[in-house]
């Protein structure tokens, strides 16, 4: 589904994710795990389309994407989230995830017709509510929802686009334990529907969820495997789960 | 619905009982610039500081092709309309490249530019002695040379540009201008070209504008480089501030008492706009919504008791 080869960000003389090759399967959740400064995120960002690799490429459903930028990766089933909340704030929440939902449409142009009368944007909007629960807050306005909502509602304006693959990006941070678990929890019954590409710096929290995890340290690939064979791994150990496994 | 309902009958009524149908008239046409240029402002969150480039660039269009080309005067006023939306279109592609306080200045050198060409190019504009020698305005054979029926043409045309505006707000397009807004990453990241819509919206605001400016220069049949100096564009900011950019009716009001007060208060005192400052910072200070968002909670609180 997504495959990356020999995938290069350099800043300067600092390289910050070096020949990485991640190949994500369908229909599973992949986890990206390390510590602070592994080059997560900036890998992250290169998959998403922030930010141009400089060097190796990126595959995504047998397409190439290196040189496309984030918004045209969107449109082909690529749905990211971001480390920090990411919402439209003094919009409702419905209509945070109707706009989501109206860009999959050629109506963006529409300068005649009423935006709240697109019934199949509604139903995609209101479908994206349903399934992160939070149908009950649509009427709020973004920035008065709870920090966890707000996290949840990011996450539904990424499935109102209609992604193939979800890209998460430490989804939990910031967030208080109930809430990081009340998220991963959702994530966990997404990811029945969903190729997940999760980047997470709490491992714990990954571990129970993931069908395979890539550890990055230092801008390269540490590790990758099962969960179990994470945990068995010595380098692993050494490097980032000392402290707490 | 019901607002809109409100300012027609408003409108129709205005010159009965105020006999200043001139400066009713610059009301409507300023108010129309105050909304185009709210578009921008309210609803995409950037600041133009160069509304009156549009303004003027429609005002010398459509007195041009009024005086040269003796066109009608609905022709006259499309062409200025489309010129005004063609000249923001050019620079509000060139502005957007500036992020944040960036663009806003490139938006306040265009109009500098703008000015400096229309002071220059006394063939088209006169100059600083402004544009005379317009044809009075008439209509299909009939003659609107009458302050009143010149005002109701005026009305007619603004209260359907205005329309228009609120169908533009209320539609997908609308919506997108306001997800830019509120937060243009996540915007672009949900699979929006950001920079089309906003060129489109500069575009729309422009052709407004350049309406504005068309039926300001039939008004007095003469076009002072006012239209397009830089002082314009500035009250077109004062006057939208004032009346509030929370509502597409806020910049009408911000307009109509800007328009009132500075022809007003400039008769008593030269030193009015010390007076007028005043309450602009009062209003800017504590009244965030404008005046139309002090109206606004008023009329809510009285529709509940």
């Amino acid at each position: 589904m997504l495959r990356t080869r020999e995938l290069t960000k350099r800043f300067g003389a600092h390289v910050a994710v070096d020949a990485v090759d991640i190949d994500v399967r369908p229909g599973t959740l992949h986890a990206i795990i390390g510590p602070n400064g592994a080059g997560k995120t900036t890998l992250f960002n290169l998959l998403s389309g922030e930010l141009r690799p400089s060097g190796g490429s990126i595959e995504f459903a047998d397409c190439d994407v290196t040189r496309l930028d984030a918004t045209s990766r969107s449109h082909l089933g690529m749905g990211r989230s971001f480390q920090r909340t990411n919402v439209f704030p003094k919009l409702t929440v419905f209509e945070n995830v109707r706009l989501a939902a109206q860009s999959r449409t050629d109506q963006s142009f529409a300068l005649w017709r009423t935006a709240a009368s697109l019934p199949a944007v509604n139903a995609r909007a209101e479908a994206a509510l349903e399934e992160i629960g939070l149908l009950g807050h649509r009427a709020q306005l973004a920035s008065e929802l709870a920090g966890g909502d707000q996290r949840l509602l990011e996450l539904a304006i990424t499935l109102a686009t209609d992604p193939v693959l979800l890209l998460l990006d430490e989804p939990s941070q910031g967030l208080s334990p109930e809430d990081a678990r009340r998220l991963i929890d959702r994530i966990g019954a997404l990811a029945a529907r969903y190729t997940i590409v999760l980047i997470e710096h709490n491992m714990p929290l990954v571990m129970g969820l993931s069908d395979e995890i890539t550890v990055m340290n230092f801008g390269r690939i540490l590790a990758h495997g099962t969960p179990a064979e994470i945990r068995a791994d010595p380098a692993v150990r050494a490097a980032y789960l000392g402290k707490t496994a | 619905m019901t607002r809109f309902a409100v300012l027609v009958v408003v409108v129709a009524l205005a010159p009965l009982v105020l006999h200043y149908p001139e400066l009713e008239t610059q009301i409507l046409t300023f108010g129309l610039l105050a909304v185009a240029f709210n578009l921008l402002l309210g609803e995409m969150g950037f600041l133009s500081f160069g509304q009156a480039t549009f303004n003027g660039v429609g005002a010398y269009v459509a007195a041009n092709a009024l005086i040269a080309a003796h066109a009608a005067l609905p022709l006259a006023l499309l062409a200025g309309l489309v010129a005004g939306g063609a000249s923001a279109a050019v620079i509000g592609a060139l502005a957007i490249t500036g992020r944040g306080v960036y663009g806003v200045m490139l938006t306040f050198a265009f109009n500098e530019m703008a000015y400096y060409i229309a002071f220059q190019w006394r063939d088209v504009t006169g100059g600083d002695n402004g544009l005379r020698g317009i044809p009075s305005p008439a209509l299909f054979g009939l003659s609107l040379d009458d302050a009143t029926r010149y005002y109701y043409f005026t009305a007619v045309v603004v209260l359907l540009a205005f329309a228009a505006l609120l169908r533009i707000i209320d539609s997908p397009f609308g919506a997108v201008l306001r997800a830019i807004r509120e937060n243009e990453d996540r915007a672009r990241a949900i699979g929006f070209r950001v920079r089309r819509y906003k060129i489109a919206a500069f575009a729309i605001s422009g052709a407004l504008s350049g309406l504005a400016g068309g039926l300001y220069a039939e008004l007095f049949r003469f076009v002072p480089l006012q239209a397009i100096d830089l002082d314009t564009s500035t009250n077109v900011v004062i006057a939208t501030l004032l009346g509030g950019i929370g509502s597409p009716y806020g910049p009408l009001l911000g307009a109509a008492i800007f328009t009132v007060l500075s022809n007003s208060l400039s008769h008593v005192w030269s030193h009015w706009p010390l007076v007028f400052g005043l309450i602009f910072c009062a209003v800017v200070l504590f009244f965030r919504g404008g005046l139309w968002g002090i109206a606004d909670r008023w009329g809510r609180r009285a529709a509940h008791a």
